[in-house]
């Protein structure tokens, strides 16, 4: 058992010291800066925030193909940042600047709606997160000057669940 | 419609109507144990818990559902390192960071069950700022600074 043990640790070790590898990148002819990365739960998708003619918007692109995938009913006049996915990324969380307001939306890529989702009391969402189930929220939220990061439950949501997950 | 077929939509509606209306319902139980005084930030969700980085001595936190506890991370956090972004597998095994430490900003990898801490390199070189990692843990997205642009990269790990 400890054997065991102690060789799955060289071998962890071995394979993560040769990582200095060139990593893969998606840039486009327009696009300029990229950031706020997240991914899919089997990494299939990346999603970031890339600047468009001076917007900042989230960029959906698929790692097999390198293609864009369309966003379509998405609200592309206003900035986005922090987006997350959930596992096979039907749902695409993300904070959406209306003026000098920020609101957490999310985008069911499955019914191509999104959905705004405010906050109570006056908080300032600052970053989240989406579990990869999509049912659950964490935020970093603005608050009288102080970060405090909170869950929440997305009780309306269907599961998104990796391909063999048992239903609860 | 028969009166039955009638109710029974209306039902329905009223029912799918409810749900919509369902917004953000904070999680009362769980929200106590997280909450500290100062600037929590960087939250992670996997699907057994959530990752983030706490105040005070800015550490990388990690609270389990199962139990609604905090579990410790041996080997990840160090006092004279100031943690930048993190991010956590689903199963909340795999954690990626971004730390400064000594003036370098680095990217590593925690692997829990192992308590192992790795640096990972960036080839060509550049300066990490906020890292990903995908919900199997196979899968590393860092937003890296290269000559005053931003760039996303990804790197598959083993």
């Amino acid at each position: 058992m400890i054997w065991q043990v102690r060789c799955k640790q060289f071998l962890l070790l071995t394979s993560l010291c040769l990582l200095n590898a060139c990593g893969q990148r998606f840039e486009a002819p327009g696009i300029g800066d990229q950031q706020d990365p997240a991914l899919s739960g089997n990494g299939r998708l990346l999603v970031t925030v890339a600047e468009r003619s001076g917007r900042r918007a989230v960029r959906l692109v698929e790692r097999s193909t390198g293609n864009e995938l369309p966003l379509k009913g998405l609200n592309w006049g206003m900035p986005h940042r922090s987006p997350s996915l959930s596992w096979n990324g039907r749902y695409l969380a993300f904070i959406l600047q209306r003026g000098e307001r920020s609101e957490i939306v999310v985008f069911d890529r499955a019914l191509a709606r999104l959905r705004p989702l405010p906050l109570p009391g006056e908080r300032s969402p600052q970053a989240l997160t989406i579990s990869p189930d999509g049912k659950r929220l964490g935020v970093q939220l603005l608050h009288r000057g102080q970060q405090d990061v909170e869950l929440f439950n997305l009780p309306s949501h269907e599961p998104d669940l990796p391909p063999g997950a048992p239903l609860r | 419609m028969s009166k039955k077929a009638f109710f029974y939509c209306l039902f329905s509606f009223l029912l799918l109507g409810g749900c919509e209306g369902q917004g953000l319902q904070p999680e009362l139980g769980l929200n106590p144990r997280i909450s500290q005084p100062g600037d929590d930030s960087s939250p992670s969700l996997a699907a057994t818990g959530m990752a983030w980085i706490a105040p005070g001595s800015a550490q990388v936190r990690w609270l389990d559902f199962s139990t609604g506890f905090g579990s410790p991370l041996p080997g990840l956090n160090r006092p004279d390192a100031q943690p930048i972004s993190v991010s956590v597998d689903s199963a909340g095994k795999r954690f990626a960071l971004v730390r400064s430490l000594a003036g370098r900003t680095e990217l590593l990898i925690y692997e829990r069950n192992l308590a192992l801490l790795r640096p990972i390199g960036l080839v060509p070189a550049g300066v990490p700022a906020k890292v990903a990692i995908s919900g199997d843990g196979r899968v590393l997205a860092v937003q890296v600074s290269r000559g005053g642009r931003w760039q996303v990269e990804l790197l598959d790990l083993p």
